[in-house]
């Protein structure tokens, strides 16, 4: 009987009891008082190439003593046969988001977020599921940029095919580029140079290749009218192919005798050594013509001032909207941004390069549209084009 | 055929190119970084021939005895200099050099030297220039003469004002009993952020737009000045 007593004891003492292991496992958690990262999700981040993997989760709840706030967070991963290992630095607490960009494409891994307390005590989430990183085939974020493009494109195209009709194509004066034959007669009646500058823009830069463009077209000129053509180059490649552009154009012209090679040079690749080397020649050949066109940088306003010194007639060019006011102080014409790029088709005067011209207008209008149409429902208080154009930037 | 072949490689590689900036698949990036290496391995080749124009170009100038000529052994012993001490690594290896401190390569003291000691203070120089440069284009282009340069110039000076330190002390001393607050500053930002900024961006969107019209052309064939001329 006294077992007995023993073995059931009295309401109030089972009451003791459970009020003891109450209190004792309620003091732990309150000393301790740190929740593991929650909700933990790792899934293949869209539109890459497979090589990373996104683990989100919900943050650790702090502990209520210093030494139980979380520190930040380690991730781990492990391959299907493998143990955890380290990934990465230790986050900051308020991180929620990690993309492993360590991942070797169609491995699968398995990741737990483990949070780091002041004291060092770690508490681990629960492990998520296999997961692999696989390649795209579509960034589906650019889809309205790739439509913009593909409808910009069918705009230039259709104008161009239709420009074959014969149909005259109005384009506005550019007097920079009427001014090119001025240029070209003032060097040949003074029986000086002409000195043509490309810039520091490689053979991949469209600036670059638009400069060539106009090159060929003066190249043209200066064979007819055996005209010095001297362009010092900065681009071992650019030296390359505008040699052939100028050869080209001399032998279209039928003369192939008045091209000499000599006058198409290197001379360095660094900058401000090409701006002193353009600058020698400016001052001691003293060209009637001197042609800025291409990408420039701070030696735009060098050779722009040296070349008015001389008091040669210069015809700038450049899409880099920096240096356009010193071009536009230092210069007698200036081609501003896309001027330079029409200039082939206005030189030309080819219908289906004009028709292109008519194309990017049509571009340029339809941007102006959503323009004004943005600033209307603005202020009308309606922001779905700015919010949809701020989504897809 | 010798239009022809550039043109149709051309076009495929410039649609490529273009694919490749929507598809982010590891292969359609792999095909990108191979045709930039391709283009990279052409740069080489064409810095050889870039070179010997360089001593051709100098070369001729000292045996025509043109105008300056002697600069051009300058170009000459400067080539040389770097060339024997930036090239020839293997040189490393032999001892009677390294005994004497002579070090070979890209990396060698001398060479760093030489770079850190003539060309940068020389490109410096060059940098330099950029101040008188600026305030001569700037006195002519800021002259009153008409209505547009006035407001040119009106403008200008507040910009100015507004970033240098004299501009915030008259400001804040001798004009500090106006009831505005830095207003130098003030109107400074609101030029740079509003008309200047509006202009900057009219100008951008026109690029962006001639750089593709000029693409589709140079894609599409139909622009083939680069080929020279036709």
């Amino acid at each position: 009987m006294k077992g007995q007593k023993i073995l059931c004891p009295s309401p109030v003492v089972q009451g003791l009891v459970i009020l003891v292991f109450v209190l004792g496992f309620g003091l732990n958690t309150f000393a301790q008082g740190v929740t593991p990262p929650m909700n933990v999700d790792a899934k293949d981040t869209p539109n890459d190439a497979g090589k990373s993997i996104t683990i989100t989760w919900e943050k650790a709840v702090d502990g209520i003593s210093v030494a139980n706030r979380v520190r930040g967070y380690q991730i781990l991963r492990r391959i299907e046969t493998g143990e955890f290992e380290e990934v990465g630095p230790l986050l900051p607490p308020e991180t929620t988001e990690y993309k492993d960009s360590t991942i070797e494409e169609g491995t699968p891994y398995a990741y737990i977020v483990r949070a780091v307390t002041e004291d060092g005590t770690t508490f681990d989430s629960g492990e998520t599921d296999f997961v692999k990183g696989t390649g795209e085939w579509f960034h589906t974020k650019k889809i309205p940029l790739f439509l913009a493009m593909l409808l910009f494109s069918i705009a230039i195209v259709w104008n161009i095919y239709h420009a074959q009709s014969g149909k005259e194509i109005f384009v506005r004066r550019i007097p920079g580029l009427e001014a090119v034959d001025e240029a070209i007669g003032r060097a040949t009646e003074m029986g000086r140079s002409i000195l043509y500058v490309l810039g520091l823009g490689g053979v991949s830069d469209v600036a670059t290749i638009a400069s060539m463009t106009i090159l060929g077209q003066v190249a043209r000129r200066t064979a007819d009218y055996e005209t010095p053509l001297r362009v010092p180059c900065n681009d071992p490649v650019v030296l390359n192919v505008v040699r052939e552009i100028v050869r080209s154009s001399y032998l279209n012209e039928g003369r192939p005798d008045a091209y000499n090679e000599e006058n198409i040079f290197f001379l360095t690749e660094s900058q401000f050594a090409y701006a002193a080397g353009v600058d020698g020649i400016m001052v001691r050949e003293k060209p009637a013509a001197v042609f800025l066109q291409g990408t420039f940088y701070a030696e735009s306003l060098i050779l722009a001032e040296t070349g008015n010194s001389i008091g040669a007639i210069q015809i700038a060019g450049t899409a880099s909207e920096h240096q356009l006011p010193f071009f536009i102080a230092a210069c007698d014409y200036t081609l501003i941004g896309e001027e330079l790029y029409a200039a082939s088709a206005y030189l030309s005067k080819e219908p289906m390069l004009l028709g292109s011209l008519r194309g990017q207008d049509w571009g340029k209008l339809f941007i102006f549209a959503a323009i004004v149409l943005g600033v209307i429902l603005e202020l009308l208080g309606v922001n779905w084009i700015t919010t949809f154009l701020q989504r897809v930037s | 055929m010798t239009r022809q072949v550039p043109l149709v490689l051309c076009f495929l590689f410039g649609i490529v190119m273009i694919l490749t900036e929507f598809v982010p698949h590891s292969r359609s990036q792999g095909l990108y970084q191979g045709i930039v290496n391709w283009s990279l391995i052409i740069s080489p080749f064409a810095l050889v021939l870039a070179v010997a124009t360089l001593i051709q170009t100098h070369w001729t100038r000292i045996s025509r005895h043109t105008e300056h000529w002697q600069y051009s052994y300058v170009v000459f012993i400067g080539i040389i200099i770097m060339v024997l001490i930036g090239v020839p690594t293997f040189l490393n290896n032999v001892s009677f050099l390294s005994k004497i401190g002579l070090s070979f390569g890209p990396k060698s003291p001398i060479f760093e030297w030489l770079f850190n000691n003539v060309q940068v203070p020389m490109d410096a120089t060059m940098f330099s220039l950029l101040a008188f440069f600026i305030a001569s284009a700037a006195y002519r282009a800021f002259r009153a003469r008409t209505f547009e340069a006035t407001l040119l110039l009106i403008t200008a000076l507040i910009v100015m004002m507004g970033n240098v330190p004299i501009g915030d002390l008259i400001w804040n001393t001798v004009m500090a009993w106006t009831p505005w607050d830095d207003v130098t500053s003030t109107a400074r930002q609101w030029i740079l952020d509003n008309p200047n900024l509006s202009a900057r961006r009219g100008i951008i969107l026109g690029v962006s737009l001639g750089v593709i019209s000029q693409s589709i052309r140079i894609i599409l064939g139909i622009e083939r000045s680069y080929l020279g001329g036709d």
